[in-house]
């Protein structure tokens, strides 16, 4: 067998897996969002026998949907502006500076990502009850995200920084350029990518952040996943379920294949698997 | 260095750096703290082992530990299992590779909660998988399948939403192997078996233990697929400790989460050493 003809058959088992695995499950989500109640979604019936956006006007009308949309809306774009202010002057550090403990500091940055996220959210909780501070949700879920997020932020920015030319930076002071002025000739065009990503990764993972939101937020503060955690938990009804999955679900895949642009034309390296 | 420089690199490493640290030092200082009866949050504060033995002598604790270390160490073996030749395959582009990448990586998009709405929508008592094998005549009735009590359910989500991960290091590592070496191995007579276990394996050891090592630890940690598709009659230790703290219990929830992070960290030390031992040529 050739090996063109071998590609081909796995080609098209992947493909059939996928069908199973992707395809057919997101097609049962959306046919489940569009039940009609009028008529129920019985076994014996390939599809569903009446169709509308009941569903979605009702959920948009009369459920905790509308206050979750602006809650998850409002936090994501201030973690990730917080966060971009936080990381810019370790990654400053990190990507201008030769110092002893360079790959150590590094590696620290990595900590958030190792510790089990209902760790940091249980016992970030309590540090917030310790100091009586356990009343300002939403301001405990904003720096918490920020934080949490700061390992991909740092990451990204280092490279950006490490790839100023320090021609550049020389050849503007030369001219005269201004402190300002070299900044914006040499420092923001290489990195307006890095934080074009760093923006965009901080808010998706904000907006899909589950942990933090669900132990420090509840009661008071209701986000997608957590709306979503407890329409497939203590009120189950499948239809609103499949609503939620598609409103957290299909935004998100639009804003990721928006970054994954950006983190090619940010970091060249990152993305091939050679950095 | 002078020292102006040092504090100059100190000063900008504090609001990123020193931030990490002091938020994720905190929240392992008070966990260790509360696991010993110190910072109570109701009643006296006081140095105490009895939370620890009290937990530790639990039934549920005892569960909960050898639970959640089968669903993290089996989650990241299949994930990585399925990963390897996928990624070995990849290797090198050919006609329509970038968009079997883009179709085996689709997952990562998808959030773990909607994931486990997918899955239990398809595989619930009226789903779509009870209705074809009863279609096809395999089943006589419809078998109820979520929850089961082997947590076949949330493994099977666990490899869904972690296998593309495991593939996205394996492929930078696999594809980090330049042809020259593969080439001169074959050229030396080393066949397909051969040329796997000899170079490609003990060339992506690195990229095979950190996706291991993470994958362990997430799914270890794992409280929504748990709740949702998980058995009910037993509880992941993520699961347990919010339970403590949902019942205002913070001294025994801080001895699950010790218990949880020492577990992770000698877990994935174990898995590391297991992985460079099989990979670097005692794989027969």
């Amino acid at each position: 067998m050739t090996r063109a003809r071998l590609n081909k058959i796995l080609m098209s088992l992947v493909i059939g897996a996928a069908f199973l695995w992707l395809l057919i499950p997101f097609t049962m989500a959306v046919l489940w969002s569009l039940v009609d109640p009028s008529e129920p979604w019985t076994a014996d019936q390939l599809l569903p026998p009446a169709m509308s956006f009941y569903r979605w006007t009702d959920m948009w009308q009369n459920s905790s949907l509308k206050p979750a949309l602006v809650t998850s809306y409002a936090l994501a774009p201030t973690a990730a502006v917080l966060t971009l202010c936080l990381a810019l002057p370790t990654a400053y550090a990190l990507g201008r500076y030769e110092f002893p403990g360079r790959e150590l500091a590094k590696t620290l940055c990595l900590l958030p990502l190792v510790v089990p996220a209902f760790i940091t959210a249980i016992f970030f909780s309590s540090i917030l009850f310790q100091l009586g501070l356990a009343g300002n949700r939403f301001a405990a879920i904003v720096f918490a995200h920020a934080v949490l997020f700061l390992p991909y932020a740092i990451r990204i920015l280092t490279v950006s920084f490490e790839q100023v030319r320090q021609d550049h930076i020389d050849a503007a002071r030369d001219l005269g350029a201004t402190p300002l002025a070299r900044f914006r000739v040499a420092f923001v065009p290489a990195l307006k990518p890095g934080i074009s990503a760093t923006l965009l990764i901080v808010f998706i993972q904000s907006i899909e952040e589950f942990a933090i939101a669900f132990i420090i937020g509840s009661p008071d503060v209701v986000t997608i996943p957590t709306l979503l955690y407890s329409a497939l938990g203590q009120d189950f009804v499948r239809p609103n379920a499949a609503v939620l999955s598609l409103i957290l679900v299909v935004p998100n895949v639009f804003l990721m294949l928006i970054l994954e642009r950006l983190m090619k034309s940010a970091n060249p390296a990152l993305s091939s698997g050679k950095g | 260095m002078t020292l102006r420089r040092a504090a100059t690199i100190l000063l900008l490493l504090m609001p990123g750096l020193g931030l990490i640290l002091a938020l994720i030092g905190a929240v392992v200082y008070i966990a260790v703290a509360q696991s010993f009866g110190l910072y109570s949050l109701m009643g006296e504060s006081a140095f105490s082992l009895a939370f620890w033995s009290d937990t530790m002598g639990k039934k549920a604790f005892d569960k909960a530990v050898r639970y959640s270390i089968y669903v993290g160490v089996l989650s990241a073996i299949f994930s990585v299992i399925l990963a390897y030749p996928l990624a070995i395959w990849l290797r090198k582009p050919f006609a329509g590779s970038v968009t079997i990448g883009a179709v085996l990586k689709a997952p990562l998009l998808v959030h773990g909660l909607v994931a486990a709405f997918l899955y239990i929508n398809i595989i619930s008592y009226n789903g779509l998988l009870n209705q074809v094998m009863q279609g096809l005549g395999i089943w006589d009735g419809p078998k109820r399948l979520q929850n089961d009590r082997n947590a076949i359910g949330v493994l099977i989500l666990q490899t869904w939403k972690n296998m593309p991960f495991a593939l996205l290091l394996l492929t930078g590592a696999v594809q980090a192997i330049s042809d020259d070496v593969l080439d001169a191995a074959r050229d030396l007579g080393a066949g397909s078996w051969a040329r796997f276990r000899k170079v490609i394996a003990p060339l992506t050891v690195s990229g095979l233990q950190a996706a291991m090592v993470i994958i362990f630890i997430g799914a270890l940690a794992d409280f929504s697929f748990q709740t949702i598709a998980g058995p009910t009659n037993r509880q992941s230790l993520a699961q347990l400790m919010v339970n403590f703290k949902g019942r205002g219990d913070w001294h025994s929830a801080a001895v699950v989460g010790v218990s949880m992070m020492a577990i992770a960290l000698i877990g994935s030390a174990l898995l590391a050493v297991a992985a460079r031992m099989i990979m670097r040529g005692r794989l027969k």
